[in-house]
């Protein structure tokens, strides 16, 4: 034993496990969320349930096994649940989400699987993923165009489909014309009316200009109500067809064509079909808006806050780290001052992140948003421009954040490079500034794209910070768009760490947005390893040409 | 015991405490230089010969590189360090207060130790120097490369890739990369930081016949441990130990018939 200890052997051992646990926490972690976030959008089979009660009366249940537990029998009788003839410790239950969230008091149901007496998955029913109120499940009837009916119960499916990608089509028309042009209306009427007021306090509002914004207003609405009239006949012509459904109460429901997005018949799918649907879902979920206050539909706003908050950041956070690295490595007395900044540097990494968005809420929001307000933007007043949390200032917040770790990294690459390139720079008559800009700076450029990755890794996964100073559960606006100019740094985001919190924490509807927690969590680290990924490439490309020589 | 054959090249001999200014590229007067506390030269006073070789010899710690980086003020870089005394280029001193350090350079111009060639292309590293003067035009830094090289020796073996990374050169090709570099900006002394040390025999042999040639051009101050290079390339050598200049007369003189008893121990291999 003791010569096994001397060989070292032991301490291999020792290493190797810390590796392995670490990877494996690491794997088992994505595993996890990539599975639960992903099976969400496979096809799950509807069942059809039969169910007798206690008292002998039974019902039909419709829909997916969404979750399935052991309960213990003691559990479900202190909470008051009659069970009889049941022997044993547990009892397996059943979640069954079904839908039809307008027809039942709740979308999902927990079945006694003793209680079942009959399950079957027919080819026939039908899952209508709708725009309102979740899923419909329940069986196709008929399809009514200005409410008479125009399928044969041999066509049904197909004049369905055909019906839902009209409607689908329609839908798509009217809401790109209400965010595209009739936005871009509003947006110039806000101004209009912004500009009215600056000329106002300027006092330079005289009659002519009053009568020119007058003028032009009127332009606008006139275009408006043109908008509008189209509109209108978008959403009078996707209303004309409606299906009719059978659910699991047997009773027909007729289900307005507008408001369904897609129907499937899972239980009728192939693998492959079930496949090409899985890859559709997902990409409808990066790249939709969400619906029902987030538990439904996509998370694009979300995925495009972060990138675009985390880019923004980038920007602001490299040149400003860089510049005092340089100054602090190369320029600063090498003195107890020096030594302090160093430490206080180092030590700002370690402040909680919540301190930051307190500080960024402060100062940057109320004090350089509030003044910015006065001086630039007084018309808006009292509703506040840039004095209200927003995408820049969340990205100044994470800059101050994560400066630490850029200074750090750079000032590690600074002092890596050999000093006899510097000496071989400055004996060919370069100056001090010439030599770092020509030679240093680019050798050193690995080593502040590895500091800019760790500052990404840090902000993208950043939430607490955002909460106060720019994100919100749901921004009407994305802050890039087509109006002048283009650019909205002032507009609130969405963001995925936070949509995740908010989905899991503050959804009315827990169940439904369980998946949807683990699906976007799935997302974030996709996200950000991309992220990461382009960060590392570019360095290693750096690094490649910049390959200091080994001495 | 070391035998040293002095190089036999016909040089006539100068009496190096009275040279004419037409003679002279430096001269050092009374130059003390500090570390701290630590004085590292003691009161070196010499002239240094126009487009002549000149060594400085002497075992390590001896003060010869200082010296030599004295002569370029690579020492301002050190911040400890302390410089009295006179170093005169163009009967100008060095070391006056308006002296432009980086014009200075451009005329002392040095190759260290290891070659230490920029992360860039064999063309860029030898247009480094230009272009930090603006010459951008593409024509001149043509010309300036191709003589450069070929007065490195170094041009056929580059010509066809001088876009190529420098990193990828050898040793000694690196070597004689740097020396091209440093004579690319036309300088007027060259200062060589025992340029050898760190290459393989036959390339240390192609840099010194090199040297040999860079000397009709340029004059060239040379630091070397090896006492065989220092007779071979050099035409006088300065042999110094513990900070002091203890001898400094033709290489032949001083390699034959030494007037220091320090010298002879040294250069017949008794101590260092």
């Amino acid at each position: 034993m003791n010569k096994w200890f001397k060989s070292g052997k032991p301490y291999i051992w020792l290493t190797a496990g810390a590796v392995s646990v670490s990877l494996i926490a690491v794997l088992g972690l994505l595993a996890l969320i990539a599975w639960r976030g992903l099976s969400f959008f496979w096809p799950a089979a509807i069942h059809e349930v039969e169910v007798q009660a206690n008292d002998g009366s039974t019902r039909v249940i419709i829909g997916e096994v969404y979750d399935r537990e052991e309960v213990p029998i003691a559990r479900l009788q202190e909470s008051g649940v009659t069970l009889e003839g049941f022997d044993g410790e547990f009892l397996e239950r059943q979640l069954f989400k079904v839908g039809n969230r307008e027809f039942v008091p709740l979308d999902f149901m927990w079945v006694m699987e003793p209680q079942i007496i009959r399950d079957e998955t027919p080819a026939d029913l039908a899952v209508l993923e709708r725009s309102k109120d979740g899923n419909f499940y329940g069986y196709v009837v008929d399809v009514l165009e200005n409410g008479e009916s125009v399928a044969t119960p041999e066509n049904v499916r197909d004049v369905l489909f055909e019906r839902i990608e009209r409607a689908v089509d329609l839908n798509e028309q009217a809401s790109d014309l209400q965010q595209g042009e009739i936005g871009a209306i509003n947006y110039e009427l806000n101004r209009l009316r912004l500009e009215a007021r600056a000329l106002d306090l300027e006092g330079k509002l005289t009659e002519a200009e009053k009568q020119r914004l007058a003028a032009e207003e009127e332009a606008l609405n006139a275009q408006y109500k043109e908008l509008e009239k189209e509109l209108f006949a978008y959403r009078e012509a996707a209303s004309r067809d409606s299906v009719v459904m059978r659910d699991m109460r047997g009773m027909e429901v007729t289900v307005p064509m507008y408001r369904v997005l897609d129907a499937t018949f899972p239980n009728d799918m192939g693998v492959l079909s079930k496949l090409g649907h899985f890859f559709v879902q997902i990409g409808k979920f990066v790249s939709e808006d969400p619906r029902e206050a987030n538990t439904e539909g996509g998370v694009f706003p979300a995925i495009f806050g972060t990138v675009f908050m985390v880019l923004l950041m980038s920007v602001i956070v490299t040149p400003f780290g860089v510049i005092a690295a340089v100054y602090l490595h190369e320029y600063a007395g090498k003195n107890a001052i020096t030594r302090l900044i160093r430490i206080a540097v180092i030590n700002l990494a370690g402040v909680p992140s919540i301190v930051y968005g307190v500080f960024g809420l402060g100062f940057f929001v109320y004090m350089v948003g509030g003044t910015l307000d006065q001086i630039f933007y007084p018309e808006a007043l009292p509703s506040p421009t840039f004095g209200t949390p927003g995408v820049m200032w969340s990205a100044i917040t994470l800059a101050i954040l994560t400066l630490p770790v850029v200074i750090v990294s750079t000032e590690e690459g600074l002092s890596r490079i050999p000093s006899t390139l510097r000496e071989g720079s400055l004996a060919l008559g370069a100056t001090k500034a010439e030599t770092l800009w020509r030679i240093i700076l680019p050798m050193a450029s690995p080593a502040i794209m590895t500091g800019l990755i760790l500052a990404v890794a840090r902000a993208a996964g950043e939430v607490a910070p955002l909460m106060l100073v720019g994100v919100v559960k749901s921004a009407p606006m994305l802050p890039v768009d087509g109006n002048f100019p283009y650019f909205h740094l002032d507009r609130k985001f969405m963001h995925l760490g936070f949509h995740i919190y908010d989905v899991g924490f503050q959804s009315p509807n827990v169940e439904a947005a369980r998946p949807l927690v683990y699906a976007t969590s799935f997302l974030l680290v996709t996200v950000i390893v991309g992220l990461n990924l382009t960060a590392i490439g570019v360095r290693n490309h750096l690094r490649e040409k910049y390959r200091s020589l080994e001495h | 015991m070391i035998s040293v054959t002095p190089n036999t090249s016909n040089v006539e001999s100068l009496d190096l405490a009275n040279l004419t200014p037409e003679q002279t590229a430096l001269e050092i007067r009374n130059l003390n230089l500090h570390y701290g506390d630590a004085q590292a030269l003691h009161d070196i006073s010499m002239n240094i010969p126009k487009n002549r070789v000149t060594a400085f010899i002497g075992p390590s710690g001896c003060g010869k590189s200082t010296l030599l980086r004295c002569i370029n003020r690579m020492n301002d870089l050190v911040e400890i360090c302390k410089v009295n005394g006179e170093i005169r280029l163009h009967d100008k001193n060095i070391y006056d207060k308006n002296v432009d350090v980086a014009e200075l350079r451009r005329q002392v111009g040095m190759v260290f130790q290891r070659p230490n060639p920029f992360p860039k292309s064999i063309y860029e590293n030898v247009v480094y120097g230009m272009r930090l003067q603006g010459v951008n035009d593409r024509r001149t830094l043509d010309e300036v490369v191709e003589r450069s090289l070929k007065g490195a020796a170094l041009w056929d073996e580059v010509k066809d890739r001088l876009n190529a990374s420098a990193f990828g050169l050898s040793g000694g090709q690196q070597q004689r990369l740097v020396i091209a570099r440093a004579i690319a900006i036309e300088p007027e002394v060259l200062l060589l930081d025992e340029p050898t040390s760190a290459l393989d025999p036959i390339s240390t042999l192609t840099i010194e016949e090199l040297i040999t040639e860079l000397k009709e051009q340029y004059t060239v101050v040379i630091v070397t441990h090896n006492m065989q290079q220092a007779a071979r390339v050099s035409d006088q050598t300065a042999f110094m130990y513990m900070g002091k200049l203890i001898e400094y007369a033709d290489t032949n003189t001083l390699f034959t018939t030494p007037a220091q008893k320090q010298t002879e121990d040294y250069i017949t291999g008794r101590y260092g």
